[in-house]
């Protein structure tokens, strides 16, 4: 049978009309007929590689440099935050944003140089220089400030690059104290700046040792009150020292230099596998997932890292040492990676 | 049952080797936005690896943690374990590219956000009941990666011998990306096969999957390239054509027409397996020199 005109005209026209109507569909949705996932996932990076300029690296203190690393459009920050640095070696090191939160132009860091370090901060100190592109990662917060009637603070040496945002952020009229000690004054770093920061000179006791001796925490300490927020940072010794001398239960938040080795921090505890009813013994300088696989041996994990995020895990109770490169600080409230985070205290209990 | 014996998949053994993840990063500030220059066709039409990857690599992370339990073989487990973290660093990476499109006036988010609802949603975990229908879903799911893994395995090799790109000056750091991410592909793609015929192997369920898998890689490429070519700011009557396509394929920019059909009946035969494709030792030369792979070295010794 042969169609007639009139037929092949109406079909032509109809086919005509659907694609322009698909078109005008897949305009606004390029994947039409399929919807979209709200929110959607992709797109947002854990963790942004940038490679940034440095601007600016001078000497601020005896064995201290300040660098300036440029860029444009950077995230923003919340004071207590770091950078991931990677160091043109491949060394990989965490250090404390202590520039302008807002400036989303460049970051901030200083440094001290360790003698008998690791090698990162002497690369830091000798290779960088002006005009050094640096790949950077973060920022990432795990020192966050949070709400408290009162602070309180104490800051050893360099460890005063986190505090500094922090005073500089509370609110106009809030209630906080700063115990800065050091080895000497001329090795102090902002000394200036965190003057300027209490005009009164009531609230700061700055303490270099040479000249006062070893600071008088007990003084400093002693009548903390109950509800204050304490934060510290500086040598193991100083953070132990103030830790011993709060009440247990104290809000004590505590930033270290380095992620503590096994030396400190690879102890023993327990884990609560609570769906699965077992509770496990992770043994010192042993991970939480080789102490689970042994229970669960389908527990998925892959690189063993902290960076892939395959065995990570929900957690219940405890409080979380994260060591890993991966989670974001709101996965970190209540998930690990149990391939390489631990817990900071006795017990953790997963949700597994 | 048929009194001949079947034609088994036959591994060439030569071609396996140990799995591990490597953690790389790549940094886009310096990337041009048609960075193949002057030839935004084919810079697009990679892209839109960037457009699926990020949520596709995911879904294989998800779905390969569920059929652990179900794997009876030592060696297999092995290479599932570095399979997985290979593909959740593939999913990172090209989830890393996308602020940078988005700086550059080509927001993706209308496409990947419906590509994030395909994988989550669509191809999620649905609510079944225990025992055999769940069962059935997972390995439907298993048999579709396997399916896939057959193409990034082609595209993986094409690229790895694209020399074209490298003559027409695409941008260095792109090319490190696909070519990391194209060698451990080819280094990794027996496993997702194996898998499919470990825990089931129908040859029904590999052809059904076949199809689907086919068929949505074209719809989605097609839409992803129409898309890119439409919303870049810089042109201004932005078309994607097969046409085009074809003419990039036997310029060697893109893979040709006729080596994309000739995969199809390699997929379907019953001695089919992936080592019979493609080069471990190519693959494995490629990682040695890479600058991301030899920085994840470098950082991975200074871990250890």
């Amino acid at each position: 049978m042969k169609p007639r005109p009139m037929t092949l005209l109406i079909a032509a026209g109809a086919a005509l009309v659907v694609r322009r109507a698909v078109r005008r569909r897949i305009q606004g949705s390029p994947l039409w007929p399929m919807p979209a996932l709200d929110p959607p996932v992709s797109g947002q990076p854990r963790s942004r590689a940038l490679r940034l300029l440095v601007t600016a690296h001078e000497r601020i203190a005896d064995g201290v440099v300040r660098v300036r690393l440029e860029g444009h459009d950077l995230p923003r920050w919340e004071p207590g935050a770091h950078l991931d640095v990677v160091l043109p070696s491949g060394l990989v090191r965490q250090y404390s944003l202590c520039g302008d939160p807002e400036d989303t132009s460049s970051y901030t860091v200083a440094t001290r140089l360790v003698e008998d370090g690791r090698g990162g901060s002497r690369e830091m100190h000798e290779q960088v220089q002006e005009g050094t592109e640096l790949e950077v990662r973060g920022p990432r917060n795990r020192f966050p400030l949070v709400e408290a009637p009162s602070y309180v603070f104490v800051a050893g040496g360099i460890g005063i690059t986190p505090v500094l945002p922090m005073l500089r952020a509370l609110p106009e009229g809030t209630e906080w104290r700063l115990l800065y000690c050091g080895r000497t004054r001329a090795s102090m770093p902002f000394l200036e700046e965190v003057r300027k920061l209490d005009p009164g000179q009531e609230r700061i006791t700055v303490v270099p040792e040479d000249e006062d001796g070893r600071p008088g925490l007990d003084a400093f300490l002693a009548d903390v009150p109950e509800d204050a927020a304490v934060y510290c940072c500086g040598p193991e010794g100083l953070m132990t020292a103030v830790e011993e001398r709060l009440p247990k239960g104290a809000a004590l938040h505590l930033e270290r230099f380095a992620p503590r080795t096994a030396a400190g921090g690879d102890g023993e505890f327990e884990v609560e596998l609570r769906r699965s009813g077992r509770t496990l013994t992770v043994a010192a300088g042993s991970s939480v997932l080789a102490a689970v696989r042994a229970e669960l041996p389908n527990t998925p994990y892959s690189c063993e890292q902290g960076w892939c995020g395959t065995c990570q895990q929900r957690v219940l109770e405890g409080e979380i040492d994260h060591r890993d490169e991966l989670l974001t600080d709101s996965e970190r409230g209540d998930s690990m990676l149990i391939c390489v985070s631990r817990a900071r205290g006795e017990r953790l209990v997963l949700d597994m | 049952m048929s009194n001949t014996q079947p034609r088994l998949p036959r591994p060439v053994e030569s071609e396996r080797i140990p799995l591990r993840a490597r953690k790389v990063s790549f940094s886009w500030e310096d990337t041009p936005l048609h960075w193949v220059p002057g030839d935004p066709f084919t810079t697009h039409t990679i892209n839109v690896l960037h457009l699926l990857l990020p949520a596709g690599e995911r879904w294989f992370v998800h779905v390969y943690k569920q059929v652990l339990p179900y794997i009876r073989d030592e060696r297999l487990r092995e290479d599932v374990i570095g399979f997985i973290g290979q593909e959740a660093m593939h999913s990172q990476a090209h989830d890393a590219v996308l602020p940078h499109l988005k700086d550059q006036g080509l927001d993706p988010t209308p496409y990947t956000a419906q590509v994030d609802w395909l994988f989550e949603k669509l191809l999620g975990d649905r609510t079944l009941p225990p025992g055999r229908p769940r069962r059935w879903w997972l390995m439907e799911r298993v048999a579709l990666i396997a399916a896939i893994e057959h193409y990034t395995a082609f595209l993986g090799d094409w690229v790895l011998n694209a020399g074209e790109l490298d003559r027409r000056g695409a941008d260095p750091t792109m090319l490190d990306l696909l070519r990391w991410h194209g060698a451990e592909e080819v280094e990794h793609r027996s496993v997702a096969f194996e898998l499919f015929l470990h825990v089931d192997g129908s040859y029904a369920r590999r052809v059904r999957t076949w199809a689907t898998a086919f068929t949505a890689l074209v719809f989605l490429w097609q839409r992803g390239t129409r898309f890119f070519m439409e919303n870049d700011p810089t042109l201004i009557d932005g078309r994607a054509t097969f046409k085009e396509f074809h003419r990039r394929g036997r310029r060697g920019l893109l893979p040709s027409t006729g080596a994309v059909i000739r995969s199809v009946p390699r997929y379907l035969s019953h001695s089919y397996h992936p080592s019979q494709e493609g080069s471990t030792e190519q693959a494995v030369a490629y990682l040695a020199t890479s600058p991301a792979a030899l920085a994840a070295e470098k950082s991975r010794e200074s871990a250890a």
